[in-house]
């Protein structure tokens, strides 16, 4: 039971899936625009990722190993395309708040990068709570981005005005602010001493960037355990 | 659906809106290759290549084979299958004929398959109603807009000095409050007709 | 990040003169600015000397404020700070609130140059990259009004992209609206002392100027104008960026070949930006991108020629015999069932799908044209528009429906009209009365910039619309004339395609179904 639970904890703070491995980068910053935003993405995201994880989990002895991207490709684009047609069909209030995000979910590293980390060596099971924990990560990372871009940007919090309107500054509903928040929010995690994978990896020197590290980031693994550092005892590699 | 220049298609994908600094398309490898300057440039390449076939084989597919069979639906499948070949292509080809450029490349050109930029741009053509032409500058457009925002940041990068950062931002935060002015910079292309 | 000169520097930038330490240099600068500065209070008046003031109190504070957070030595005894706030200062419009020089302040010091490490790190021009991120967040407060010409409408950059002919002696000494430091005869003044001193490069500056006057000559229209270019080179921050901001030697290349090519970039970027583009300053954003630039022009134009080429382009596939492996039959096999999956859930769900479209469309219908009972096609109006919608030359008018009562009268009409916005196709139900004024429009389809091009979904916008007929306008800022429509601010993209959806429709209207069915 602990280990399951270990999941969850791990997809949500220690290895947060937009603000420590870095996937998922895309549509947090495109989608982060108000809080609101960051919850129905989070979720769809979260539902998607959690069937993606099953179905890749349960293939993993069949899918041929030189091919897996594409396949894994193959199967999240039906998944995602399957979940836009049926929220279209039968549940149309729905798809008027989250429709635009689906489509973008497709794009999403996150749900690759998960199946080829952990869904293709783990359980089914246990690749359910990952898919759980890192789909509630995003969701927390997300809106959580979301309330501060939107409460800066438009002076409203979930659409509750906060701060009067003359206050806004339009530049956190664009592009920079993006950067500029999530910059802040992995600051303040490193600030406050939050032991995520990416701080120790980076006070054990390589760059912190687990969305390209794959192999190497073992070695280094194995390097810092051999200098007397307690290893992060993770099953399985980074992603790639 | 009106028909822009030419000109103004490759303008627009690279500069005016940006794939990584405006739509957000290919974060992923742009925060991550970015710390290198031969990578980037390598990278960027291979991109320009891929997305740019990509761009015309995903065109014709769609208006001769996907939008006459009402197949609209299968448009994401289909475009990720050629990505995939394009990319398996491209390895095998430079496997063969370069092997340092294949090494220098390492893990970053299955990478591109991944890359959200490539389907994103396929996908937006469509979306824009592009026709053939329209569509391979559209990615080439794109594409060249990628290549200058990775190798401008990796050469911002090679001038950051991690000792010299407050601690909490070395890592990810400082490269992010970069492309954050980088985006900044690049809004002024924003009103270009 | 100490302010000691003569230790060995092995970074780009700055370059320790053998003569000059840094704190001389930071106060031979702020001498220099020192003239516009005068010259701005004294032309503005008191708004102004507080934005000075407070841009350069703020600035400082903000370093001592970071350098005592980060556990640094105190570095505000090295005057950087203060020559940020001034330029910072002397770039804003003498209305500007006073919380702006503030943040602008802050975000330059903590944003440009604290997180990378002091003076020296910053890869940005601080006090531009601070006016940009002004300019962006607060489009309206940062916009510059007149406060000498109490007459015009805009500042004389404003007024010759209009087409207006401008006082070009006022410009020069500085007696003109613009921003605080427009004196060019008082920025000249101390940007000829710096050069003097050796404190800039002359490359920079003069190719600046040099490269914005071949673009402005070549591509402005007026050929090589005396006036016409001199207007342009005393506006709109041209001479102080040439001066002030380019040559900061953080942000410029260190070779000679490189600063020549970083201002001749910045120059034809700047006249780009000032003859096509939109946005408020077209000379700030050049400068950046050139700061932005300048790392790669530093890596390739001291060490590598220009013919550094880019690897990994490849053009042909290889000739490799043809067998298809194993894991490709196994990928198709699942791309198959994936796409016979889609297809069985697609025609499953085919027809609620539409029916759900169809009914989207008849409530935003009904909504228009709410004394209508039922709508119908009009056979006649649907011929002309054809299967798939006309398509005029910036909108498309989807459908023309015929709305009527329970006694079978015409009480109105409904078109389904659409432009370009900025992300997808812009369409909406645009009612009318029978006599062809607009009893309102409602988005059937919107996916603009949320907080600025769906703003247009909102009754401020919308509610411009209904009573008008033949033909809108689109207007920034407030409407003149009856037919006239306030365009969003920040979402220019956006207004106009409803403006032309709008017309696309009316036009229609003129030229259809005017004069019955």
């Amino acid at each position: 039971m602990k280990k399951y639970i270990e999941r969850l904890w791990n997809g949500l703070l220690k290895e947060n899936p937009v603000l420590v491995l870095m996937l998922g980068m895309c549509p947090a910053l495109a989608v982060s625009t108000q809080a609101a935003n960051g919850i129905g993405m989070g979720l769809s995201t979260l539902a998607v990722l959690v069937l993606s994880n099953f179905v890749i989990s349960c293939l993993r002895k069949v899918i041929p190993d030189s091919v897996r991207l594409p396949c894994y490709i193959v199967i999240v684009a039906s998944l995602v395309t399957v979940t836009e047609l049926l929220i279209k069909a039968y549940l149309p209030s729905i798809y008027e708040a989250l429709g635009i995000y689906i489509p973008l979910i497709v794009v999403n590293c996150i749900i690759l990068g998960r199946a080829e980390a952990y869904a293709n060596k783990h359980t089914p099971l246990l690749s359910v709570m990952d898919g759980i924990g890192m789909g509630l990560g995003f969701t927390i990372a997300l809106t959580l981005a979301g309330m501060i871009r939107e409460l800066l940007g438009a002076g409203t919090v979930f659409g509750l005005r906060l701060l009067p309107e003359s206050f806004g500054m339009t530049i956190f509903i664009q592009p920079p602010g993006a950067f500029l928040v999530f910059a802040l929010i992995i600051a303040v995690m490193n600030a406050i001493g939050i032991k995520t994978r990416q701080r120790q990896l980076v006070e054990s020197g390589c760059d912190g960037n687990c969305a390209l590290c794959s192999t190497a980031c073992e070695e280094r693994k194995a390097e810092a355990a051999a200098d007397a550092k307690p290893a992060s005892e993770q099953k399985g590699g980074d992603k790639a | 659906m009106n028909n822009p220049s030419l000109i103004m298609i490759i303008v627009t994908g690279a500069l005016i809106n940006n794939v990584v600094l405006n739509q957000f398309l290919g974060i992923c490898s742009f925060l991550g290759v970015s710390k290198q300057m031969k990578a980037s440039i390598s990278l960027g390449g291979a991109v320009i290549f891929v997305i740019t076939i990509a761009s015309a084989v995903a065109s014709l597919l769609y208006d001769y084979v996907l939008k006459p069979l009402g197949m609209d639906f299968m448009k994401t499948i289909i475009f990720i299958l050629v990505i995939a070949a394009l990319v398996q292509i491209v390895e095998m080809f430079l496997k063969k004929k370069s092997p340092a450029v294949y090494k220098a490349l390492g893990i970053y050109l299955p990478l591109i398959t991944t890359n959200c930029a490539v389907l994103g741009v396929a996908l937006n053509n469509v979306q824009d109603g592009y026709n053939f032409i329209e569509s391979v500058l559209s990615g080439f457009g794109t594409a060249l807009g990628y290549t200058i925002a990775i190798v401008l940041l990796a050469g911002i990068r090679s001038r950051i000095n991690e000792k010299d950062l407050p601690a909490p931002l070395r890592g990810a935060p400082i490269v992010m409050i970069a492309a954050a002015l980088m985006s900044i910079a690049f809004m002024g292309f924003g009103g270009l007709k | 990040m100490n302010a000691a000169v003569n230790t060995v520097n092995l970074s780009s930038a700055p370059h320790a003169r053998d003569k000059w330490t840094t704190p001389f240099i930071m106060r031979m600068v702020a001498l220099s600015l020192l003239p516009a500065t005068v010259v701005g209070i004294w032309v503005y008046g008191w708004n102004a000397f507080g934005i000075v003031a407070l841009a350069i109190v703020s600035a400082v504070a903000a370093e001592w404020v970071f350098n005592k957070i980060c556990h640094k030595p105190s570095t505000i005894w090295d005057g950087s700070a203060v020559v940020t706030g001034m330029l910072l200062a002397l770039s804003l419009g003498p209305q500007t609130p006073l919380y702006c020089p503030v943040i602008g302040s802050v975000f330059a010091i903590v944003v440009c140059k604290g997180c990378f490490g002091g003076l020296g790190k910053n890869f940005i021009n601080p006090a531009l990259a601070a006016r940009c991120f002004l300019l962006i967040s607060f489009a309206n407060a940062m916009a510059i009004k007149p406060v000498i010409d109490a007459v015009a409408t805009a500042t004389p950059v404003g007024a010759m992209k209009a087409g207006e002919v401008v006082n070009v002696t006022k410009m020069f000494l500085g007696t003109a609206d613009g921003v605080i430091g427009s004196s060019i005869l008082a920025l000249l003044a101390g940007g000829l002392l710096l050069w003097c001193l050796d404190i800039i490069h002359g490359e920079i500056c003069f190719s600046v100027l040099i490269g914005f006057t071949l673009f402005m000559g070549i591509f402005g229209g007026k050929g090589f104008d005396v006036n016409y270019l001199l207007a342009h080179l005393c506006g709109g921050g041209v001479v102080m960026g040439a001066f002030f901001m380019a040559t900061d030697y953080v942000t410029s290349p260190v070779s000679k070949l490189g600063q020549f090519i970083y201002g001749c970039l910045i120059g034809v970027l700047g006249g780009l930006f000032r003859l096509k583009g939109n946005t408020a300053d077209s000379f700030s954003y050049a400068i950046i991108i050139g700061n932005v630039c300048t790392p790669l022009i530093d890596t390739y134009i001291v060490q590598k020629p220009f013919a550094y080429r880019k690897v990994g382009k490849t053009r042909k596939a290889s000739k490799e015999p043809f067998r298809i492996p194993k894991p490709v039959i196994a990928l198709t096999l699942i791309a198959a069932i994936a796409g016979v999956a889609l297809s069985g859930v697609f025609s499953v769900t085919k027809d609620k799908i539409e029916e759900q479209e169809v009914f989207k469309q008849s409530v935003a219908y009904r909504e228009v044209c709410p004394e209508a009972t039922s709508f119908s096609y009009d056979d006649k109006a649907q011929e002309i528009l054809g299967d798939e919608g006309t398509e005029t030359e910036n909108a498309t008018i989807y459908a023309c429906y015929v709305g009527k009562n329970a006694q079978n009268d015409l009480v109105g009409y409904a078109l389904s009209v659409g432009a370009k916005g900025f992300g997808g196709q812009v369409i909406m139900a645009l009612g009318l009365t029978p006599e062809g004024k607009i009893t309102g429009i409602n988005f059937t389809e919107l996916k603009e910039t949320a907080g600025l091009g769906m703003r247009a979904d909102e009754p401020e916008f919308k509610d411009q619309f209904p009573g008008k007929s033949v033909s809108v306008d689109l207007v920034k800022g407030a409407p003149q004339d009856d037919n006239d429509i306030s365009a969003i601010t920040g979402a220019t993209v956006t207004s106009t395609a409803v403006h032309n959806a709008v017309n696309a429709g009316l036009n229609f209207y003129e030229t259809v179904l005017k004069g019955g069915n």
